[in-house]
C-alpha cells in the first residue's frame, strides 16, 4: 500500500517535471476599460480569433495556445505592470500589444529585456521607430500620416489650417507632425489645445468663425470629443473642409456628430477589403461571433494580422531571437488588413493609408494613399 | 451675445448637478461623491429608452427618473444611511466605492461607446448674430423652470420648512413629530433626480461617455462651495457664473492675447479660489454652522 503511494507520487513528479506548462501562452495588452476601451475590445477580439484558429489547426508543437489579456488602460503605468505580469508571472512567449502608443512605449522595454517579441497592431507614435529591437508593429508610423496631411493640403489648395487638439500623446504627435509637414505657403491660422474629454467647444467655435481658414483638422482622441467638435462647428454655419486622423474614422462618429459627419474626411488605415475572399471571410466570422465592432473592423483586422504573424513565427521558429529573425525574414505576408513585411526597425512596410469620407453616416474609402 | 448663450447652455447643465449636490451636501451635509455617476446613469437610461426601446422622449425621461429614484433609494440605504449615523465623513469613502461600482455597471450595461440621445440634426435659430438650436432653447427654459420650482419648494412650502428644520436640528425636529428619516431620504432622492436631469441634459445636448462621472462631481462641488454651503440659490447662481467665466476666459482676448483653451477650467476655478479667500464661507453662505 505504502509503496504504491510512493510510486504514484514519483510518477506524478516525473510527469509534471517533464511536461512543463501544458499550453503556449500569448499575452495581450490594450485598453479594456476607460474611454479608449472601444478600441481595445475590438483588437482583443481580433487576437482571440487568430488564437482560436491556431488552436483549431492543432496549436503550436501539439500544445494549445492560451491567450492572457491585460488591461493597459491606454496609459504607460498600467501597461508597464501588465507587461511585468505577462513576462514574469505568466511567462508568455510573445505579446500582442500595446494598443495605444503610450502603452507600447512603456511595455516595449520590459518585454525587450526578457527578449520577448511584442507586436503592436495599432500604435502609430513616431517615437516607436527603432525603440526596441523586440518591438514590431503592423501599423505605419504617424510620421507618414502627417506627411499625407501635408500632401492633402497642397493638392487641394488649402492654405490656412485651423486645428483643435485634445491634449493626449497621440493627438499632440499629430499636431506637431502637421506643423512640420505644412506645404510651402500654408499657415496655421488657429491652434488650440483642450483638456482630454472636453465636450463644450462652442466658445472656441465662435472664435473660429471669426477666423479666416480653409480647412479644419479634427484632432481629438475619441468620438466623444470629435463628434462634438464637428457638430458644434457645423452648427455655427461653417462649411470648410474638415479632416482628421484615424481617431475620427470610427463607426460611432456619425452617430454622435449626426448630419455634421457628412463629408468629414479622415486619413486613416485602409478598410478591410470585403471584395477579397479573405477579408470577406474575416468580416463574416467577426460579425457572427461578436456582433458589430465597437470602434471599427479594421482595428480588429490589424490585431488579427498581428496575432497571426506572431503565432506563425512562434510555431516555425520558437520564441525570442529566433522569432525576431523569422519576423524579419517575412516577405509579403498576406493579411486581412493588407499585404506587408517588416523593416529592420520593426516598422511595417507596405500598409497604405486610406483617405476616407463619411457619406450617409458611413465611412467610405475615397482613395488609397501609399506609404514609403 | 453668442458667448452669453454658450454660458447659458453650459451653465444650465452645471446648475442641475450643482443643485443636486447643494441639496445633499449643502443642505443635508452628506457627502455624495457618486453624484456624477448617478447623473450618467440617468442619461444612459434615457438614451436606452429612446435608442434601443424606441420610446418617445418624454416617456423615456420619466422612465429614466423612475430608475434614478430606485437607484437613489437603494444607494441611500446601502451606502449612506448606515454610515452617516456613525460619522459624517464615512460616506466619502462609501460613495467613492459606489461611484466605482456604478462606473463598472455603466461599462457593463451601456458599453464604452459615447451615446447621444437625439441623433437627428439640430434645428437652428438665429438670434441677432448668435445661433442657438431649438433643443438647446427648450433645455435651457425647462431647466430654469425646474430649478425655480425647486427653490420655491424648499423656501416657501411646508415641505421645505420641514426639511430645513430636520437638517438644522434632527432630534428637535423628530421630537416635534416630523419624520426625519423619511425627509432625509426624500432629500437624497430629490438630489439624485436633479443629477439625473443633468445627465439627460448632457445626453441630449452633447453625448454621454463612461468616464464623465467624476468630472461632473468635481464641477458641482466647485459651484456649491463658491455659492455657500447650505444655499441652493447660491449653488445654482454659481454654476452659471463658473460657466460664464469659462466662456469669457477663452472667448475674449485678454490684454491682446487669448488664454489657451486648456486653461479654461483652471481660470474659472482660480477666480473661485480668490473669491473664497475673500469670503471663506461662500458668497451666499451663512456664518452659522449647520448640522
Amino acid at each position: 500500500m505504502k509503496r504504491s503511494i510512493l510510486l504514484g507520487s514519483i510518477l506524478t513528479l516525473l510527469l509534471t517535471g517533464c511536461g512543463g506548462p501544458a499550453t503556449v501562452r500569448i499575452g495581450f495588452i490594450g485598453p479594456l476599460t476607460g474611454d479608449a476601451a472601444t478600441m481595445g475590445k475590438d483588437t482583443l477580439k481580433g487576437v482571440q480569433m487568430a488564437v482560436d484558429e491556431m488552436n483549431a489547426a492543432g496549436g503550436i508543437g501539439g500544445k494549445q495556445v492560451e491567450l492572457i489579456a491585460e488591461d493597459g488602460r491606454c496609459n504607460g503605468g498600467d501597461a508597464a505592470s501588465a507587461a511585468q505580469k505577462l513576462v514574469n508571472v505568466d511567462k508568455v512567449q510573445s505579446i500582442i500589444g500595446g494598443t495605444c502608443s503610450s502603452e507600447t512605449l512603456a511595455a516595449a522595454p520590459i518585454a525587450g529585456a526578457a527578449k520577448i517579441i511584442a507586436i503592436s497592431p495599432v500604435s502609430s507614435s513616431p517615437k516607436l521607430t527603432g525603440f526596441s529591437p523586440y518591438q514590431f508593429r503592423n501599423y505605419p508610423s504617424d510620421a507618414y500620416r502627417t506627411k499625407a496631411f501635408g500632401t492633402f493640403f497642397q493638392k487641394n489648395g488649402l492654405k490656412k489650417i485651423a486645428i483643435i487638439t485634445e491634449n493626449t500623446d497621440f493627438c499632440q504627435g499629430i499636431r506637431s507632425g502637421i506643423k512640420e509637414n505644412l506645404p510651402a505657403g500654408a499657415i496655421i491660422a488657429f491652434d488650440e489645445v483642450v483638456d482630454p474629454g472636453t465636450k463644450d467647444y462652442r466658445t472656441l467655435m465662435t472664435r473660429l468663425k471669426a477666423t479666416d481658414f480653409d480647412a479644419f483638422v479634427l484632432n481629438g482622441q475619441s468620438d466623444a470629443t470629435n463628434g462634438e467638435m464637428a457638430k458644434q462647428l457645423r452648427a455655427l454655419g461653417m462649411t470648410q473642409t474638415i479632416i482628421g486622423p484615424d481617431s475620427v474614422d470610427s463607426d460611432s462618429f456619425p452617430v454622435i456628430a449626426g448630419s455634421a459627419s457628412e463629408g468629414v474626411l479622415a486619413i486613416s488605415a485602409p478598410t478591410v477589403d470585403e471584395t477579397n475572399p479573405k477579408g470577406a471571410a474575416f468580416a463574416k466570422t467577426y460579425n457572427d461571433r461578436f456582433g458589430k465592432p465597437t470602434w471599427s473592423l479594421y482595428f480588429a483586422a490589424l490585431a488579427y494580422d498581428a496575432a497571426t504573424v506572431a503565432l506563425q513565427t512562434l510555431k516555425e521558429a520558437g520564441p525570442g531571437d529566433a522569432q525576431r529573425a523569422a519576423l524579419l525574414a517575412i516577405k509579403d505576408f498576406q493579411g486581412v488588413a493588407g499585404t506587408f513585411h517588416f523593416d529592420q526597425n520593426g516598422d511595417v512596410v507596405g500598409m497604405p493609408y486610406g483617405l476616407k469620407e463619411f457619406k450617409n453616416g458611413k465611412s467610405v474609402l475615397r482613395e488609397v494613399i501609399p506609404v514609403n | 451675445m453668442q458667448l452669453l448663450l454658450n454660458a447659458l447652455i453650459a451653465g444650465s447643465f452645471a446648475a442641475l448637478l450643482a443643485s443636486g449636490l447643494a441639496l445633499v451636501y449643502g443642505v443635508m451635509g452628506v457627502f455624495n461623491l457618486a453624484l456624477g455617476q448617478m447623473a450618467l446613469i440617468g442619461g444612459y437610461v434615457c438614451w436606452w429608452c429612446v435608442a434601443v426601446a424606441g420610446l418617445p422622449l418624454p416617456v423615456a425621461i420619466v422612465c429614466s427618473l423612475v430608475v434614478s429614484l430606485i437607484l437613489a433609494w437603494i444607494s441611500f440605504d446601502l451606502f449612506v444611511q448606515p454610515f452617516q449615523r456613525r460619522h459624517r465623513f464615512l460616506p466619502i469613502v462609501t460613495t467613492i466605492a459606489l461611484s466605482m461600482l456604478l462606473d463598472g455597471l455603466i461599462l457593463i450595461v451601456f458599453h464604452e461607446e459615447p451615446r447621444s440621445i437625439l441623433a437627428s440634426g439640430q434645428r437652428l435659430l438665429h438670434i441677432g448674430d448668435a445661433i442657438l438650436s431649438v433643443e438647446q432653447l427648450v433645455l435651457i427654459c425647462v431647466t430654469i423652470l425646474f430649478l425655480s420650482v425647486l427653490v420655491w419648494v424648499l423656501t416657501s412650502t411646508p415641505f421645505g420648512r420641514k426639511v430645513r428644520a430636520t437638517v438644522q436640528h434632527p432630534e428637535a425636529a423628530t421630537s416635534l413629530g416630523m419624520n426625519g428619516p423619511l425627509l432625509r431620504r426624500s432629500l437624497f432622492i430629490l438630489s439624485a433626480l436633479c443629477a439625473a436631469c443633468g445627465g439627460i441634459y448632457v445626453g441630449i445636448d452633447q453625448n454621454l461617455s463612461p468616464t464623465l462621472g467624476m468630472h461632473l462631481t468635481v464641477k458641482a462641488y466647485a459651484a456649491v462651495i463658491a455659492g455657500g454651503r447650505g444655499s441652493l440659490k447660491g449653488a445654482i447662481l454659481f454654476a452659471f457664473i463658473i460657466a460664464l467665466l469659462e466662456q469669457l476666459a477663452i472667448g475674449l482676448p485678454w490684454f491682446g492675447v487669448y488664454i489657451p483653451a486648456g486653461y479654461q477650467g483652471t481660470v474659472a476655478l482660480l477666480v473661485i479660489v480668490i473669491l473664497l479667500l475673500w469670503k471663506p464661507e461662500g458668497v451666499f453662505g451663512s456664518r452659522l454652522r449647520s448640522s
